[in-house]
């Protein structure tokens, strides 16, 4: 098409393009009542500007055309007026004469590719079993209700009796009035399933887990849950008629390893169940679970409380078992 | 005789909402802040020492630039995940907590992908119950926002591989838009000024410092013999 032409056309058809335009968009804006106002005028408030319905899942990146669906028509409206002045510039360039230019842009080198590419965003997964543990940061005295003036329940060390950082297992979360948040806490004490009250800065920094560990003393085992699915089951042994295990709530506070003691075997974790029968044991009778010198003798029950497994057991229960995890033993 | 713990005017002009400003007035220096961050066994994160690191085509300085904005997003991560976790937050602004964090999970997941065994790990964190409550929260949530903008814009001029620059600008943006929308959650301007200031590391790693939000991991195994009951 010659020069001439080209320019004449861009001159008569692309105002004739905007104008078109603007005329049906201020006619349907006329018919429904259009008007623009200020930003300030926002009348969604905090929840600020959406271009999706607000039943979408907000990490869902639907395609381009549900999103035009999904805009209100006003929106559609405003975007008609917008496209006008476009594709009237469209035209205009679609029939001008060749600039000088073109050649030059052509010679850009491309975009880079990004080294990276961030993954589309996947929200958190709905977990079961999920608890929280938190170590002690401070001693300090454990209450029988939130706030500084409850009854005292426990004292609160910020070690274990195996030199390791005391963890406890949060239940709940409370704030009186003036007091601060107040964190409810199992408490490795007797009797077995004492709670008490500690305040929340005493605690350091939440450690959240999915794992549980299920003691079966009638079927004398213990399987272990990830999300609620079995990932470990192995017999065990358990406390003997004079000094039972005892059942209840329970959580693992630590693990030891690398220590010169057979009857051990080669892991041994502690809990925060204690023995009601042997209150005198040294540090005070806590329940472990650990392996063994005597594999014939599982499953049994053959402890003095303790939750006992073959050393193969307690190892692959190692690999598996995060220090915090709830031990439940029915 | 200048105060030497105030907060350089530029500085009060970043944390507009005062959230870390109190906080950043306990330090006497960035040195010892430095220090703190260091010994709290986090030193790795913000201070990442990029010897022996080689993410494939990165230069040394694009590795630690890399690893210092990882140090950023592992906090920004855990912070909206054990939020979003706990269930304290409702309305806007636990929508908010939950299409950021997810966010931030992916920058992560980017950065470790991209730098394989040269990233650093991911240190312990205690935020301290502002995870718990939705004004603290929101507090903390714009501060880390604006402080995650501020440190890219310082970042992005130094990496010298185009292909990484590319990457820390299309983060550096949607960072941007989160502090818009937790400003406006908020109840701020969520754009202030014309132009936003560059935040330099030195600043970056006193304002994170001052959060005590990387703490020290608990000790969890140990190696005494069993006294358990047998």
């Amino acid at each position: 098409m010659p020069t001439r032409t080209r320019r004449l056309l861009a001159l008569v058809v692309a105002p004739a393009i905007a104008l078109a335009a603007v005329v049906a968009v201020t006619r349907r804006g006329r018919a429904r009542g259009l008007e623009l106002r200020p930003p300030g005028a926002d009348p969604v408030g905090a929840r600020g500007l959406e271009l999706r319905p607000p039943s979408a899942d907000p990490l869902s990146e639907a395609p381009a055309a549900d999103v035009a669906h999904a805009m209100p028509r006003r929106s559609r409206a405003g975007l008609t007026l917008l496209a006008a002045p476009v594709l009237a510039l469209a035209a205009v360039a679609a029939f001008a004469p060749r600039s000088g230019s073109t050649p030059a842009l052509a010679a850009l080198p491309p975009p880079p590719r990004p080294a990276l590419v961030v993954p589309r965003p996947v929200g958190l997964a709905p977990v079961r079993d999920a608890s929280r543990v938190a170590p002690v940061r401070r001693a300090v005295p454990a209450l029988a209700a939130p706030g500084p003036g409850a009854a005292r329940v426990a004292s609160l060390s910020t070690r274990t009796p195996e030199g390791t950082t005391n963890v406890v297992e949060l239940l709940g979360t409370a704030r009186p009035e003036r007091s601060g948040f107040w964190q409810r806490i199992r408490l490795a004490v007797l009797p077995n399933g004492t709670t008490g009250w500690v305040p929340r800065s005493a605690l350091g920094g939440l450690i959240s887990l999915d794992t549980r560990l299920v003691v079966d003393r009638a079927r004398l085992r213990a399987t272990l849950l990830r999300d609620g699915v079995p990932i470990f089951s192995a017999p065990i042994g358990i406390g003997g008629a004079g000094t039972p295990t005892p059942a209840g709530e329970f959580y693992v506070r630590d693990v030891l390893t690398r220590y010169r003691s057979p009857m051990y075997g080669p892991i041994a974790f502690g809990t925060s169940a204690r023995s009601a029968t042997i209150t005198d044991w040294p540090a005070g009778g806590y329940i472990g679970i650990h392996g063994t010198d005597q594999p014939g003798l599982i499953p049994g029950r053959i402890s003095h409380g303790c939750i006992r497994m073959r050393n193969a057991d307690i190892l692959r229960l190692a690999a598996l078992m995060p220090v915090g995890t709830p031990v439940i033993v029915r | 005789m200048a105060d030497p713990t105030a907060l350089p005017q530029w500085l009060e002009r970043f944390d507009r909402d005062g959230a870390l400003a109190e906080a950043a007035c306990q330090l006497t220096t960035t040195r010892r802040s430095l220090l703190g961050l260091a010994a709290a066994g986090a030193g790795a994160t913000l201070l990442a020492d990029p010897a022996g690191a080689a993410a494939a085509g990165a230069s040394r300085s694009d590795v630690s630039i890399l690893n210092y904005a990882l140090g950023l997003e592992y906090i920004q991560a855990s912070f909206y995940t054990e939020a979003e976790r706990l269930g304290a937050l409702h309305g806007p602004l636990a929508e908010q907590a939950h299409v950021v964090g997810a966010h931030e999970r992916a920058h992560v997941a980017a950065f470790r992908k991209v730098l394989g065994a040269a990233a650093i790990k991911e240190p312990t964190f205690n935020f301290q119950g502002v995870t718990e409550d939705p004004a603290a929260f929101r507090r903390t949530a714009v501060a880390l926002e604006d402080l995650s903008v501020a440190a890219y814009k310082y970042q992005a001029p130094r990496i010298r591989s185009p292909a990484y620059l590319q990457a820390a600008i299309a983060i550096h943006s949607v960072e941007a838009r989160h502090a818009a929308w937790i400003r406006r959650l908020a109840g701020v301007l969520p754009a202030a000024t014309a132009f936003d200031k560059p935040l330099a590391p030195p600043a970056v790693n006193a304002l994170v410092a001052s959060t005590h939000f990387v703490s020290t991991p608990p000790q969890m195994t140990g190696h005494a013999a069993p006294k358990f009951t047998g």
